[in-house]
């Protein structure tokens, strides 16, 4: 089974306020569970998008498809990074506490589609 | 007999592109003798640890390329088939046939152009830089496709489809396997000497992805560009360029910690710099500086040079830097080199003199989706002591770049110029 475990783009004003002792931190433990999930064979994928307010969207205006600045989704809601794994339910939300717990910030874990049919 | 693996594959990079540019002026058909090496280079991965390193490995590495060639003109249709027959008996010139069967190599002299003339036809003008850059790799360099794809964190078939596509071009453009004759010829040369450029610094900073330099990518445009300033050793920007990658590269061990986070230059411990690489940089900027006119390439080394040589960070000469980048502008002006001439007017006239020199590219378009900019104002904003806006524009270059360590690095310059919230606000 895969997951992809996501975050989010609130993530990064959440923390703007934290003292760089604390910021640091947070760097140090997601860079060490992406090690971790990298070495263990856990992880399938995992990028880091660049911040919400550089996405433009492509929206239909006047019956044509036209980009604009700006994300989708509000930037606190919208995605930020991700990992795939492949792993159970249990293991990929034990993944995402481990980041919640540090950051206070939620993270949303959820089920990749198979692409063969159910046995 | 010699069957170290680092062995094979110094040999391996040092024939290919003799062994190509051989068949290319043998045979024409650029795509097709470059498809052909690739095998031979294969084979020669999975023959040479096992049976050992032949007596001729060049000749080796010739005839199986030629067999190569000679099966895909086979497998081919009827009328490439005909193509062949004339391609295959060229009359006049063939070299002496060695002990294999295929002509062995010719003079020196004539392996020296056949390189330079590979170069010259990877980094194609027809070609988009992204083509020039993998061709370079492939043909030049050696590299398998596998191999480009993990240096630039691409899927494979991109590389491959990218390469397919950059020699289809080379063959609807006309081009042809020869040196460039004047006034072409210094104008080609720049864009290999650029393409050779963008290989170091896709390596050495990475513009996205975890990892800050791709060692890999920097070791193959050193090697290149030491090879191309071995075949023009008076080109004096060809020089200048191999001093100034290995001028940079020698203060790669000091410009990433333990973890992997930036260490700014001002910061980074000077005995972790590559003292050998530095004295070859210099020695190599010393004997070409006033031998040609002097190019952006050569003043880049010597900028780079004066920064190596400083024992301490603030022992910098930094009016000399400076009055470097004051040349700079005039020789190759650009928004970029403003930004570093801002850095160096900062330190000799104050950083409110930089600031308002990074005033004027507030309009340059080529600076809007840009980090740098608005890092360095906010490097300089700090060091006029203004920490508010030094922090506000710190926040916004980490919310501009697509760099994941740059991201982290800014991150935390802004937090430690926070001032805690005052308790009586506790809603941000």
């Amino acid at each position: 089974m895969k997951y992809m475990i996501m975050m989010f783009g609130g993530l990064g004003a959440a923390t703007q306020n934290r003292p760089a002792e604390w910021i640091a931190g947070m760097h140090e433990l997601l860079m060490k569970l992406d090690r971790e999930l990298k070495e263990s064979g856990e992880c399938v994928a995992s990028d880091a998008l660049a911040d919400p307010s550089q996405a433009k969207t492509v929206c239909f205006t006047s019956g044509a498809p036209v980009p604009t600045d700006g994300p989708f989704a509000e930037v606190k809601e919208s995605l930020a990074g991700y990992w795939i794994v492949e792993a159970d339910e249990e293991r990929a939300l034990q993944i995402a506490a481990q980041v919640v717990g540090y950051t206070e910030y939620p993270m949303e874990v959820r089920r990749i589609m198979d692409h063969s049919a159910q046995p | 007999m010699v069957t170290g693996q680092h062995r094979i594959e110094d040999l391996l990079r040092e024939f290919a592109p003799q062994v190509l540019a051989t068949l290319v002026r043998r045979y024409g058909q650029f795509d097709a003798c470059e498809d052909a090496v690739q095998e031979a280079l294969l084979a020669a991965t999975l023959q040479w640890p096992g049976e050992g390193v032949p007596e001729r490995p060049r000749s080796w590495l010739l005839a199986v390329a030629g067999r190569a060639l000679v099966d895909a003109w086979r497998a081919d249709s009827a009328r490439r088939r005909r193509e062949t027959a004339a391609a295959l008996d060229p009359s006049g010139h063939t070299p002496p046939a060695g002990p294999t069967g295929i002509p062995d190599a010719g003079l020196a002299r004539a392996d020296r152009d056949d390189t330079l003339a590979l170069l010259f036809l990877c980094c194609h003008p027809a070609l988009s830089p992204p083509s020039q850059l993998a061709l370079t790799l492939r043909a030049a360099g050696g590299l398998t496709t596998a191999q480009i794809a993990a240096a630039f964190l691409v899927p494979e078939a991109t590389i491959a489809k990218r390469i397919v596509r950059a020699k289809q071009r080379i063959r609807d453009a006309g081009a042809r396997f020869e040196l460039p004759a004047q006034p072409q010829r210094t104008e080609r040369l720049g864009v290999v000497l650029h393409v050779l450029y963008l290989i170091f610094n896709e390596g050495y900073t990475t513009s996205s992805g975890p990892a800050l330099q791709r060692t890999d990518l920097i070791a193959e445009a050193i090697r290149l560009t030491r090879l191309l300033h071995r075949l023009l050793p008076a080109e004096a920007e060809a020089s200048g360029l191999l001093a100034l990658m290995l001028l940079t590269d020698a203060r790669r061990a000091a410009r990433t910690d333990t973890d992997g986070r930036i260490v700014p230059l001002a910061d980074q411990p000077r005995d972790l710099w590559d003292t050998a690489a530095i004295a070859e940089g210099q020695a190599i900027l010393t004997r070409t500086l006033g031998t040609g006119p002097v190019g952006p390439y050569q003043l880049q080394a010597a900028i780079a040079a004066l920064h190596d040589e400083a024992p301490t960070a603030e022992a910098t000469d930094w009016p000399q830097i400076l009055a470097l980048y004051d040349v700079l502008t005039t020789v190759d002006p650009g928004p970029v080199v403003t930004l570093s001439r801002a850095v160096a007017l900062a330190h000799v006239h104050g950083p409110r003199a930089g600031l308002a020199l990074l005033g004027t590219l507030d309009t340059d378009d080529r600076m809007a989706h840009s980090h740098r900019l608005e890092a360095v104002r906010a490097h300089l904003l700090e060091q006029a002591g203004d920490t508010t806006a030094a922090r506000h524009s710190y926040l916004r270059a980490a919310k501009m770049t697509a760099s994941l360590p740059e991201q982290r690095y800014l991150q935390l310059r802004a937090a430690r110029l926070h001032q805690p919230a005052p308790p009586a606000n506790p809603a941000h």
